[in-house]
């Protein structure tokens, strides 16, 4: 199927083109920005990243690992003082507390990687240099008679480039 | 929504803003790039000065190995002298880094972008430099594994109620977590520089960039990330070195035993990790140029947070007398009295004049955009923070309850050498990072650009630039 890339000079173009595109049914659709864009992800996809459950995971990993290792190491070896329990909560609530936060740190970013799909090892035949200079690239793969119907879309919304690439 | 503007035929243009198609590029990544490429005499030079005082305080070490912790010199009482004081100075130092990169970042205080990457640097190589002196400090190195929760030979945990282990938690969470916030920063970076290095170089950010395109999908799972480890690494930064201070105050030696301490510290903390990237970041700016990127609004409002931090940390310092006073107890009243008129009272007015004194100066508009005083003053605040940990530390422990235990300890050389290699370890890997990685977060910086470019001529809209939470 050909692919379809039109360059942009301005992520709200691209937005503004990708939400035309998904409306009249070409899914199909990779973007390229040199910068993060919080129009571009909205019109990517409405649906917030999955990586907050991994933070979420992790913090829930990181609050138990605290309390379940203070406690049971507490309860080990036991240190009998003035007849209070063995385990005191105020200062593992510590150990707890900064646990959490590496354990949600490190899920964080793997999340990262699970959910962007990292590492790649091969760069995709349409991204080039210039993607991480300062130009937007939108990738529509399509079926050859749509090809026009895109390229005019592309170059309506402001593409300042369209390039057909056969795949 | 932008207006499409009408139709050009789409050659023309790209002849138009690129001509030369063969090799896009924008005039951000070349400025930022350049940082790296190309490396002259002086800063060689540097680079032997900071490894060589590195290599003296590695040397020093093994002499104290070999020795014993008898070189160093505690005198009884004073057995935590300059290796737990620069210790906690270049924990506080680390602070600055995720001050400016979690908390700024959640405030959505855009002009962190150009100075995040250097500060996170700091706190790293800060981070790292101060773990070493836990390792210094122990004297035995091959036990200090006994910090770790794991069971000695007869099967004793470690003490789960100790600051100290809470300290060991902090620290190697915080160093974990501000590894992790610069790595994540530098992943679109070093996709960027993979595109246009070359040699061994391109394989190193190959590989580092772990196959980065800034696909949309990469792309908000990025946003997502770093907003979550902002989330977190917030209460991080407030905690760690409230823990460092509990290290003190959860004692009961006059001078220490103050509730004070977790705002007191956190306050310094902040306030020296400023100090400190001015001292760094003054220089770098003027040697590679990047004057266009690193503006004096950045060095204002940053000296408008060291002279926020300086009236708290000011505030704690006459609250400490305060609290003494009305606290009637004698030997707290005494420690505090020989704090300022004691065998200490040299570093003690030092630490006043430096941290409290001096940074009141950045009231005036005119010094706080005078970047050769700012960078006096940083040095200042740098020498008062050392100074401000020398007389907590020291003056407390000296002058205990039984005056028959009392003394004076001085630093010895040894220990003066190690410190010394430290600020020479901290450098050292400064200037690697210059020459291996963007010292400016580029995508970041380039963001406000094509905004900027986008909004050009249009009805300024602030939620476009400024983004929401998301």
């Amino acid at each position: 199927m050909p692919k379809l890339v039109g360059v942009f000079d301005q992520p709200l173009r691209v937005a503004n083109a990708v939400e035309r595109l998904q409306g009249r049914g070409y899914t199909d659709l990779e973007v390229y920005s040199p910068v993060p864009s919080h129009e571009l992800d909205r019109a990517v996809d409405k649906k917030p990243s999955r990586v907050r459950i991994f933070t979420l995971i992790g913090g829930l990993t990181g609050v138990v690992t605290g309390y379940a290792m203070t406690i049971w190491m507490a309860n080990d070896w036991q240190i009998m003082l003035g007849g209070k329990p063995f385990a005191s909560i105020p200062p593992y609530t510590i150990i707890a507390f900064e646990l959490t936060i590496l354990f949600g740190g490190l899920l964080t970013a793997l999340g990262l990687f699970a959910v962007a799909k990292l590492p790649k090892f091969r760069l995709d035949p349409v991204y080039s240099a210039r993607f991480s200079a300062e130009d937007f690239g939108l990738v529509v793969e399509c079926r050859e008679r749509d090809v026009a119907e895109i390229e005019a879309l592309l170059r309506d919304h402001g593409a300042t480039e369209i390039d057909l690439v056969d795949a | 929504m932008t207006p499409p503007p009408p139709p050009p035929p789409a050659a023309s243009v790209a002849a138009m803003i690129r001509p030369a198609p063969s090799l896009p590029d924008s005039k951000v990544n070349r400025d930022l790039l350049r940082v790296m490429e190309g490396t002259s005499l002086g800063y060689w030079l540097l680079v032997l000065v900071a490894g060589g005082f590195m290599l003296l305080a590695g040397g020093i070490w093994i002499y104290q190995v070999y020795k014993g912790l008898g070189i160093a010199g505690y005198v009884h009482p004073v057995f935590w002298g300059a290796y737990i004081v620069t210790f906690v100075f270049w924990v506080g130092i680390a602070h600055a880094g995720t001050l400016i990169s979690a908390i700024l970042y959640l405030f959505r205080a855009k002009w962190r972008n150009a100075i995040n990457r250097s500060a996170e640097a700091m706190t790293v190589f800060a981070v790292l430099t101060a773990a070493q002196f836990l390792g210094i400090h122990v004297g035995r190195i091959w036990k200090s594994y006994f910090i770790l929760p794991y069971p000695n030979q007869r099967g004793l945990w470690v003490n789960f109620k100790s600051p100290l282990l809470w300290d060991t938690f902090a620290i190697s969470t915080y160093a974990t977590i501000s590894i992790v916030f610069l790595y994540v920063g530098l992943i679109p970076d070093l996709a960027i520089a993979r595109d246009r290095a070359s040699g061994w170089r391109r394989v190193l950010y190959a590989i580092l960039s772990l196959g980065w395109q800034g696909t949309s999908r990469e792309w908000k799972s990025h946003n997502r990330t770093v907003l979550h480890l902002s989330g977190l690494a917030t209460p991080l930064v407030l905690s760690v070195h409230s823990v460092v201070s509990w290290d003190f105050a959860m004692s009961i030696v006059p001078g220490w035993h103050a509730t004070i301490f977790g705002p007191y510290f956190v306050a310094g903390a902040i306030f020296s990790g400023f100090a400190m990237v001015l001292t760094m970041m003054i220089p770098v700016r003027r040697i590679f140029g990047l004057e266009e990127y690193i503006t004096n609004y950045h060095f204002e409002n940053m000296s408008r947070f060291i002279l926020l931090t300086s009236i708290i940390v000011g505030y704690a310092y006459v609250a400490e007398y305060f609290i003494a006073y009305y606290s009637a107890v004698e030997h707290e009243q005494s420690a505090f009295w020989l704090r300022a008129f004691g065998p200490y009272w040299i570093s003690t007015w030092v630490m006043i004049l430096c941290n409290a004194g001096f940074p009141q100066l950045l009231w005036f508009k005119k010094l706080r955009t005078n970047v050769p005083f700012l960078f006096v003053l940083s040095v200042l605040i740098n020498i008062g923070m050392w100074f401000e940990r020398y007389v907590i530390i020291i003056t407390g422990l000296s002058r205990e309850y039984n005056t028959s235990a009392w003394g004076v300890y001085t630093p010895s050389w040894p220990e003066l050498g190690i410190v010394a290699g430290s600020f020479g370890f901290f450098c050292f890997l400064f200037l690697l990072f210059l020459k291996l990685f963007p010292v400016v977060a580029i995508a970041e910086v380039k963001e406000i650009a094509i905004h900027e470019k986008e909004h050009k001529g249009e009805e300024w809209n602030h939620a476009h630039t400024y983004g929401e939470l998301h």
